[in-house]
């Protein structure tokens, strides 16, 4: 019996519709180790420079080096830490510094914020260009023309001089120092965030707060705040990161003793020639630190659930 | 009783856009009346400056004789719904509407009267506790609305509340919203770019162009005895053709039609449901397009002088692309210098 000859055309359908599934598959498959490779990227550098000198760095603070050069398991940098009143000092003063800021921040940039989000006038684009300003400003800038303006015998002191009024007390030196510059430096980013986050709180939504009657502090309180906590709480963790960690500021601006914990592991890894405790101080920053990171994390996990 | 007033109201923004013009209008206790027109017609400026979120540049707004023209909105007696619904969604839907009695002062349990009545009122009963972005479009509007009346204010604005709304939401809506209407027979006014809108609810629409009226009448008034050419092309389908009267007939395009006017220029309206199409071997037009929309059909027609209108039939199976066919107008109006100067 003569069998069929199948007919060409089907076949060749068949052909070309099994290549078109093989492309669009290898093309999924390419997309995917595209994707990969890009955030393999940041991934690594991140696992390079922060994951491993993190992990490296607990046991190391860990470790105690015997007289013989014997290595053994020991909590002792951290009893002396937390039993040393000069490192406990430091530590307050940077929790002290860190609060402060943020409070001042807080207080100083959400009404700025507000302004510049619910205004839009030529002195609204005026004050933006200012507060955006520091960012443009190297931190050692600002220290020297910290000094110059509120430092000994600086542009205050010389105009009050002038008309005959007594000298400031100047907060150089003090921990009021470093307090001033690192507020003056956080300013642009806190604005940015928090304006961002009035960006998503609507003219419409403000409107219908009107309508049903709520004045001004009744809109701040009910409507705005509610929508612009994450923004708040990202703006105050970026805040509170960066100044825990300070140093060029704390360093130049800020009194000898007590210090903030960015200068002390400087002093203690260099002056000091003391690793494993400038490591175990570093350790204590990073587990203070890692609180607000928290904090960032959950807001933006929050943000991405409707 | 609520009558909301507006005397020659203007509004200039700043570079000197006239956004509103000399705009008067009377609505009457427990009327609903729209405004439409096209976009930048000023019509939303206008409803927002009777909700007090625009300071009129002149003129004067009175509610039961109340001069409330520069009034913040909080002391307005007016609830505005937002075409964007507005909906606060850090609460939910019966904090959403308590938040104007609280504000009042009103106690606990008179807000969770008022809210569980009003909710029952727009269909959502048991809806107090969801989430705001739990809801549908449909029923956001709804809890929009609900935050308005819950307040029971004098004046109902409605800002194009159902422009985000797929067509069949928006036709169920708007009929809804009309029942709410007319049993609360809260004064309304009611802002919109869609004709069928303006013609299903309104008691009276305003037809605005450029900051100004163009006529304000009853919608069959306004779609059958449109005052201008404007009108009449902005509401429902018209065929507009400019064209030249002599001795009494226009003639433009191979049409020649009585119309008893002085000679002069003339612009003639003809709705497509008013004009009767024939067969002709030699006719005045040709089909272009023949749509059937299954209640009726439409024909497009090319006239000499690449004019195109359009006829309403019954039957679209009897007219093909092509064909050659006779126009006869069953009812005409003729405008000169933009006002009607005759209608038959």
């Amino acid at each position: 019996m003569r069998r069929e000859p199948r007919p060409k055309r089907s076949q060749y359908s068949m052909t070309e519709h099994t290549a078109a599934t093989v492309s669009v598959a290898g093309t999924r498959r390419g997309r995917k180790y595209a994707g990969l490779f890009l955030v393999a990227i940041p991934v690594f550098l991140v696992a390079w420079m922060v994951i491993w000198p993190i992990l490296t760095a607990i046991p190391r603070s860990l470790m105690q080096v015997g007289t013989d050069g014997s290595t053994s398991f020991s909590f002792a940098n951290y009893q002396f830490f937390f039993s040393d009143r000069y490192s406990l000092n430091n530590l307050t003063v940077t929790l002290w510094t860190t609060m402060v800021c943020a409070a001042l921040l807080l207080v100083i940039c959400l009404p700025l914020a507000l302004y510049l989000r619910f205004t839009s006038n030529r002195i609204a684009a005026f004050v933006q260009s200012l507060a955006i300003f520091p960012m443009f400003v190297p931190s050692i800038i600002l220290s020297y023309a910290f000094i110059r303006v509120l430092g000994p015998n600086g542009t205050v002191d010389l105009l009050l001089n002038g008309v005959g009024l007594p000298r400031i007390r100047s907060p150089y030196l003090t921990p009021w120092g470093p307090v001033i510059g690192l507020v003056w430096d956080n300013i642009p980013l806190t604005v940015l965030i928090l304006v961002s986050g009035l960006g998503a709180v609507s003219n419409a939504t403000i409107e219908a707060a009107r309508d049903v009657g709520a004045r001004r502090l009744a809109i701040l309180w009910h409507i705005i705040l509610p929508r612009i906590t994450n923004s708040i709480l990202v703006a105050i963790s970026f805040g509170v990161l960066g100044i825990f960690s300070s140093f060029t500021l704390p360093y130049v601006l800020g009194p000898a003793a007590p210090e903030m914990m960015g200068p002390f592991m400087q002093r203690t890894f260099r002056d000091l020639q003391n690793p494993p405790m400038a490591i175990t101080q570093a350790v204590i920053t990073f587990a203070f630190c890692i609180v607000f990171g928290l904090f960032y994390i959950r807001s933006v996990a929050k943000n991405r659930t409707p | 009783m609520s009558v909301l007033k507006i005397s020659s109201v203007s509004k200039y923004f700043p570079g000197g856009t006239k956004a509103v013009d000399s705009f008067s209008l009377d609505v009457a206790d427990g009327e609903l009346v729209c405004l439409l027109g096209p976009s930048g017609s000023g019509k939303s400026t206008l409803l927002r400056m009777v909700g007090g979120f625009e300071d009129p540049s002149s003129g004067l707004i009175t509610i039961d004789g109340e001069d409330i023209t520069h009034l913040p909105p909080e002391r307005r007696p007016t609830g505005m719904v937002f075409q964007s619904h507005a909906l606060w969604t850090h609460m939910n839907v019966f904090d959403n509407l308590a938040f104007g009695l609280k504000l009042r002062r009103t106690g606990k349990s008179e807000i969770r009267e008022k809210v569980e009545a009003v909710l029952d009122l727009v269909g959502l009963a048991g809806y107090g506790e969801r989430k705001t972005h739990q809801l549908s479009g449909g029923q956001q509007q709804r809890v929009a609305l609900a935050r308005s009346l819950v307040l029971e204010p004098k004046i109902l604005l409605l800002d194009e509340p159902f422009a985000s709304l797929d067509q069949h939401l928006r036709e169920r809506l708007r009929e809804e919203v009309r029942d709410i209407q007319q049993r609360l027979k809260i004064t309304t006014l009611f802002v919109t770019h869609g004709q069928d809108e303006a013609l299903s609810m309104a008691d009276r629409i305003v037809v605005m162009r450029d900051g100004r009226t163009e006529q304000i009448d009853r919608p069959d008034v306004v779609y059958r005895n449109p005052q201008t050419p404007f009108v009449a092309g902005f509401i429902g389908t018209m065929n507009l053709i400019d064209g030249e009267v002599a001795h009494g007939r226009f003639h433009r395009a191979g049409l020649s039609l009585d119309l008893p006017i002085s000679d002069g220029p003339a612009i003639l309206a003809m709705r497509p449901e008013a004009l009767d199409l024939s067969l002709a071997d030699q006719g005045q037009a040709v089909v272009h397009r023949v749509t059937d929309y299954g209640t009726h059909g439409l024909v497009d027609l090319d006239l000499p002088e690449a004019i195109r209108v359009k006829a309403m039939v019954d039957h679209p199976d009897r007219f093909s692309t092509g064909q050659s066919v006779n126009l006869a107008p069953r009812a005409v109006a003729a405008f000169r210098d933009g006002r009607q100067v005759f209608r038959s």
